[in-house]
């Protein structure tokens, strides 16, 4: 007789349940506004997003680069922001879309766990992606919202995948397409090693699964795979085609910029804690179970491959594989983006540890794996206290959005020096242009381009490169109407006082300096040949969040009619004692 | 912005009035004194709606045609072309006038450049404009009177009538520097400007060097201009010693009439002294005694 | 088998991870921290410097009983707020001149990135055998320590008060001050044309001067402008004389036909603070071979000069300008302390100067 196990550390949790605690966890500091503090990147969103707020339809942005077009980066989270900014503000408006990634996030994972495992270790694997630490990095330090929003949409778009592979279920299809797009709206990069981390290892997956159902199905699996990727390819090419016009019209041909994820972390130990320790936690005790199981279980094979690809690519410099499989891109991408790839693909391994812990010692394993999962989270959160890298994201800018925005101060540039990461914040409040900006990619000014260095604002820290740069940019300063220097590091006071330029007013106790040149014209538009046509403009404003509210729509009016994760063989070894198996 | 809108309005009813038939009638002086108020004759009977529209005024009161229509001082403040109204029951009349001036009572006086090297022709501009107490430009010829004062030389005065409402004398700097005092007057009215002669290049620019161990003290004599005067100090004078180690530069400024210098030097140098452009005289120094 | 994937996961990460170490100079680290020969213990010694670690740097030192640490940090981190304080070592290049079994001669060519921009600092440097390894003789650092006295300072200063956004227009304002280029000289080098010349301040008070330059073409058409930037001396005290430069790179002298020259002044509370001597002023050949303008300054004033720039003029057998060019002054310039100075000028130039005159640019935190 089957009797079931009604013991609570037998049971998967709740998808409720789990829910409820990403929002008791995350949603606190999301309502404090920590992002806006504590990251590197979270005013860059925000200043994309006060861009669409104002001009939905007009992709081209003069306030950075002397003009930049944002149909550089996909527009959909930035989107969302924009529309919600209208209720909550533009702060609040990131925090609620941030929010959304991160509750999205565990029903992601469950659901794609559970192409794995069981439904418990599935739903033990939603549980520890509340508390990881890449997770709490990328969206508490480093402020990638984009990765962290997207990424939930692919990991939800897989089972569609899945299904739609083993069993062809149009709906499937439609709806693993619709969220691939909408995935894809929000981050591109996400999208790019999405596809081939994720979809892979599930495509592997359906293969050996048919295959073992029923013998010499793999064709059929390809086949719609093909179809899948082939939908996938043309839609994505539609909904951000401004971005592939841009990119093909201006390739990222500028000098590499340094970034401390592409160095080697043996060699620097800050720069290993950051991006290794602090990412991982806890997960790094897991990593032999991770291999060892992985290993062992031929279903979880694709799955450890596909980790371990995004683990060392995780690592950076570390290895000079990334450098030899990316070549020139190497020197483009940041590698933290693929400790969570990593992370989210060991989840469902890392399910199975917790349940089989749990099954060997109840409370025992209970209490570690929380303090474990704990620790892991809190680390990520204190490291932004004691972590060298520090953000001024929160540094007051009101004096300098006055100054500009009074007695037609705007009709000049201006920069901001010392500033890091709030210049964005300037730049959202502000009337005035400047020709610096945070997003390197959309760069085209040659002072800006030939130097290997990245914001103006941070040229010190980019040694002799972001020196020279700034001295380029100083020198053209009449013919880009740069008239206005804020100056927030008196290290830059030198420089300015032998060019020629003239403090003219300090702020905030002396905290911040404004230099001015007198003989600099007002600013004149820059003529560039990456402006987007108004068409494109059309296309960038109604498709991306078209394809969000499609997804909606299907998500209401086309429910789930079939469990695609009925059937799952176990993950366990014939050899390691079972302590429960779950009903079928 | 619903003002003007209102002010357009009634031009245009004014001015189509103008040319339009004629129930009523007005008749206001051909001249009025800003400031000052006036009456305007009446035709017609029965009540009326009179409008005042000029530059930067506009009334509007109820009057009783046939009966003179008190305008107000207030209401004819800025000088110009008015237009009245008067719009009664069989229509609108209109007629214009014009408000002049009132009596000088500012001066707005402009005077360039602020600094003029001394003996220079031509080189300081005043330029008057006479104003009313309604800073109405007063067009009316009026003499005015310009002079020019330097301590220690005699003044110098020249009167002469506006022209449109504008006076202007150029001037020449005196050999004299030190502030000259450029006073424009009306009456007891007057606005008083400085202009600074400030001293010419420095003209026949000499040091004198004496030695004092190492070290060479190098002054100059007190550096004036071709006219004798002081050049300012914080000008700049530049020494130039060459000896057995190389070349020796100090730009050092004026200070009380004179630049000094101390130099390291050995062995015997020739220290020269130039400031600007202009150039002094050479000395040579022997060598340590 | 079912270990396999495992051992093999396992094995090829960790040669990755080795790999990667080698690569990316994990082994040569290794290697120069052994100083096992003379070029080693000059990295060894730069690569701690880079990372401010003082303190295995001083262990480095072959003498470091006769110098003092902070000394030693000083001498290399700078000190009174110079240009050396806003710096960091970004690189070095490191090659040996001499080497004997015991006593050996190494030159390091320093890459300083500076708050002013790049500077190189090249320096021959003894290193001794020490043991089983190679140490750096660091020369004894020459911290200038000025007496504790009084130095009595009756400088001049003019403030300036300009007529108020309330004044009425007629009101008197103070007009700007009257400056002249007094010469322009096109230079065309292999790589750039560079239009050089001198300014003056004609005026009886201070001036902020800018100079651009715009290149007319053919059909007088502005090609290109630029101006002087740092190249100059911006503050001119009355009747002072700048030199000024201004670089329009990739451009032949046969594109253009004309150049308009625009001087923009404007009047600016000044100090005529501080005085510096520019003394020993001689052309020779540095270390690396390159004509050199070298001297000393001294700054004659009570107040410590942050930051000094030299600008040098020289002129050819005619009293035409034939080249202006710059250097910083990476220690500051303490009162009554000569520092030496040395700009470097091409060969060909150098082979025409007949004469030369160096002006100082200075910066004092607080006073700009």
């Amino acid at each position: 007789m089957d009797q079931r196990d009604t013991s609570f550390f037998r049971r998967p949790i709740p998808p409720a349940a789990i829910v409820l605690i990403a929002l008791v966890v995350h949603a606190p500091l999301l309502i404090m506004q920590l992002p806006t503090t504590t990251t590197y990147d979270a005013n860059f969103h925000i200043f994309f997003a006060s861009h669409y707020a104002h001009h939905w339809f007009n992709p081209w942005n003069e306030q950075w680069f002397a003009g930049f077009s944002q149909t550089t980066y996909p527009p959909l989270g930035h989107q969302w922001i924009a529309i919600l900014s209208f209720i909550f503000g533009l702060n609040m408006a990131y925090m609620l879309v941030q929010l959304i990634g991160v509750v999205l996030l565990p029903v992601g994972v469950f659901r794609f766990a559970r192409l794995w495992v069981s439904e418990r270790a599935a739903s033990y694997a939603a549980l520890l992606s509340v508390f990881l630490g890449t997770v709490a990095f990328l969206v508490y330090s480093a402020g990638q919202l984009s990765t962290t929003v997207s990424a939930p949409f692919y990991l939800l778009a897989l089972p569609y995948f899945y299904e739609w592979l083993r069993w062809g279920r149009g709906r499937a299809l439609a709806k693993g397409v619709v969220l691939t797009l909408v995935a894809a709206s929000i981050h591109h990069v996400t999208l790019l090693f999405g596809a081939i981390l994720f979809a892979a290892p599930v495509l592997m997956l359906a293969w050996m699964d048919r295959r073992a159902e029923r013998d010499g199905g793999g064709l059929a699996v390809l086949g719609r795979a093909a179809v899948f990727t082939a939908l996938s390819a043309i839609g994505v090419a539609i909904v951000l085609l401004p971005y592939w016009i841009s990119i093909l019209q201006h390739p990222i041909e500028q000098v590499p910029i340094p970034h401390a994820s592409r160095s080697n972390f043996l060699l620097n130990v800050d720069y290993g804690m950051n991006y290794f320790i602090v990412p991982y936690g806890a997960l790094i005790l897991a990593l032999p179970f991770i291999v060892i199981r992985g290993a062992s279980v031929p279903r979880l094979r694709p799955l450890l491959i596909f980790f371990w690809i995004a683990f060392i690519f995780g690592l950076g410099g570390t290895t000079p594989l990334p450098r030899l499989l990316l070549g020139r891109a190497f020197q483009i991408l940041t590698f933290e983006r693929f400790t969570l790839l990593a992370a989210l693909l060991a989840l469902p391994i890392v399910g199975l540890l917790v349940e089989e812990l749990l099954d060997r010692a109840p409370k025992l394993a209970s209490i570690g794996v929380s303090i474990a999962a704990i620790a892991t989270f809190a680390l990520a959160l204190g490291w932004m206290y004691f972590s060298p890298f520090k953000t001024i994201g929160g540094m007051n800018v009101d004096s300098v959005v006055s100054f500009l925005n009074r007695d037609g101060h705007d009709k000049y540039r201006y920069i901001t020096l010392g500033f890091g990461n709030a210049l964005p914040k300037v730049s959202t409040y502000t009337t005035a242009n400047s020709v610096d900006g945070e997003y390197n990619s959309a760069r085209l000014l040659p002072e800006m381009t030939q130097y290997g260095a990245a914001q103006l604002t941070s040229a010190k820290f980019f040694g002799r490169a972001g020196m020279e740069s700034l001295r380029a940019m100083l020198k053209h300063a009449n013919r880009y109407g740069l008239k206005y220097i804020f100056v927030h590091d008196a290290y830059y006071d030198p420089l300015l006082a032998f060019a020629g330029w003239r403090k003219i007013e300090t702020f905030d106790n002396g905290l911040v300096t404004v230099w001015s040149k007198e003989d600099v014209p007002p600013a004149r538009k820059i003529e560039s040949d990456a402006i987007p046509a108004p068409w494109e403009g059309l296309l960038w404003g109604i498709l991306p969040i078209g394809c969000s509210f499609f997804a909606i729509l299907l998500w209401l009016l086309v429910p789930d009619r079939v469990r695609s994760l009925e059937i799952v063989p176990s993950s366990t070894p014939a050899e390691v004692p079972t302590y429960a198996r779950e009903a079928h | 912005m619903r003002h003007t809108f209102v002010f357009f309005i009634l031009l245009l009813l004014s001015e189509l009035s103008l040319t339009g038939a004629r129930a009523a009638d007005l008749h206001p002086p051909k001249q009025v004194t800003a400031g000052n108020g006036f009456s305007i004759a009446t035709t017609g009977n029965g009540d009326a709606t009179f409008y005042l529209v000029g530059p930067s005024d506009r009334a509007k009161q109820t009057v009783r045609l046939g009966n003179a229509i008190e305008v107000a001082a207030d209401d004819v403040r800025t000088a110009g072309r008015y237009i009245a109204t008067v719009c009664g029951s069989d229509g609108c009349a209109s007629s214009a006038f014009y408000v002049v001036a009132a009596a000088p009572a500012q001066l707005s006086f402009l005077v360039h450049p602020s600094r003029v090297p001394v003996s220079a022709k031509d080189a300081i501009s005043a330029v008057a404009f006479v104003f009313d107490k309604f800073h109405n430009l007063v067009l009316q010829p009026v003499k005015v009177d310009f002079n020019v004062a330097v301590k220690d030389a005699p003044a110098i005065s020249r009167s002469l009538p506006t022209n449109n409402g504008v006076a202007w004398i150029r001037l020449n700097a005196t050999r004299k520097g030190g502030p000259a005092q450029v006073v424009a007057s009306i009456g007891s009215i007057s606005e008083h400007r400085v202009v600074q002669q400030v001293a010419s290049d420095a003209c026949n620019l000499r040091i004198k060097a004496t030695r004092k161990g190492n070290s060479v003290a190098v002054e100059t004599e007190t550096v004036r201009d071709c006219s004798g005067n002081p050049v300012p100090d914080g000008t700049v004078v530049t020494f130039t010693a060459t000896d057995a180690k190389g070349k020796t530069t100090v730009d050092a400024p004026i200070k009380r009439g004179t630049a000094r210098v101390q130099m390291r030097l050995t062995g015997g140098a020739t220290i020269s002294v130039a400031s600007g452009v202009a150039m002094g005289n050479e000395v040579r120094i022997g060598g340590t005694p | 088998m079912r270990y396999l994937l495992a051992l093999l996961i396992f094995a090829v990460t960790l040669l990755f991870v080795a790999v990667g170490w080698v690569t990316s100079g994990g082994l040569a680290r290794a290697e120069i921290r052994s100083a096992s020969t003379p070029t080693e213990a000059v990295q060894a010694l730069l690569a701690d410097v880079q990372s401010h670690n003082w303190d295995r740097a001083y262990a480095r030192l072959a003498n470091n009983k006769d110098i003092d640490r902070s000394a030693f940090e000083r001498d290399l981190s700078g000190s009174y707020r110079s240009l050396r304080t806003y710096s960091s070592l970004e690189g070095f290049d490191v090659w040996p001149i001499h080497a004997a079994s015991e006593q050996a001669v190494v030159r390091a060519n320093l890459h300083w990135s500076t708050a002013v921009g790049p500077i190189d600092d090249v320096r021959d440097l003894k290193v001794e055998h020490q043991g089983s390894s190679w140490k750096v003789d660091w020369p004894s650092p020459n911290l200038p320590k000025v007496p504790p006295q009084v130095i009595p300072v009756n400088y001049l200063r003019w403030d300036v008060i300009n007529r108020g956004p309330e004044d009425d227009w007629g009101e008197q304002n103070v007009d700007t001050p009257q400056v002249r280029i007094i010469s322009m000289n096109p230079v065309e080098r292999p790589d750039r044309l560079i239009i050089l010349g001198e300014i003056v301040n004609e005026d009886t008070v201070p001036a902020y001067v800018n100079v651009n330059a715009t290149l007319l073409d053919q059909h007088n058409a502005p090609m290109s402008q630029e101006g002087s930037f740092d190249k100059i001396s911006h503050t001119l005290l009355p009747k002072q004389v700048s030199p000024y430069r201004i670089d329009f790179p990739g451009i032949k002298l046969k594109q253009i036909k004309s150049v308009r020259m625009d001087a923009k002044a404007m009047l600016v509370p000044a100090s005529a603070d501080p005085v510096i001597e520019v003394s020993g002023q001689r052309m020779n050949t540095d270390a690396l071979g390159k004509k050199v303008l070298s001297g000393e300054l001294l700054n004659e004033s009570g107040q410590p000069v942050n930051i000094a720039q030299t600008l040098a003029v020289f002129y050819d057998s005619n009293g035409r300008v034939i080249w202006v060019s710059d250097g910083y002054i990476d220690q500051a310039l303490l009162p009554q302390t000569p520092v030496h100075f040395a700009v470097d000028l091409p060969d060909d130039v150098a082979a025409k100067v007949q004469n030369y005159h160096v002006t100082v640019n200075h910066y004092s935190s607080g006073n700009s």
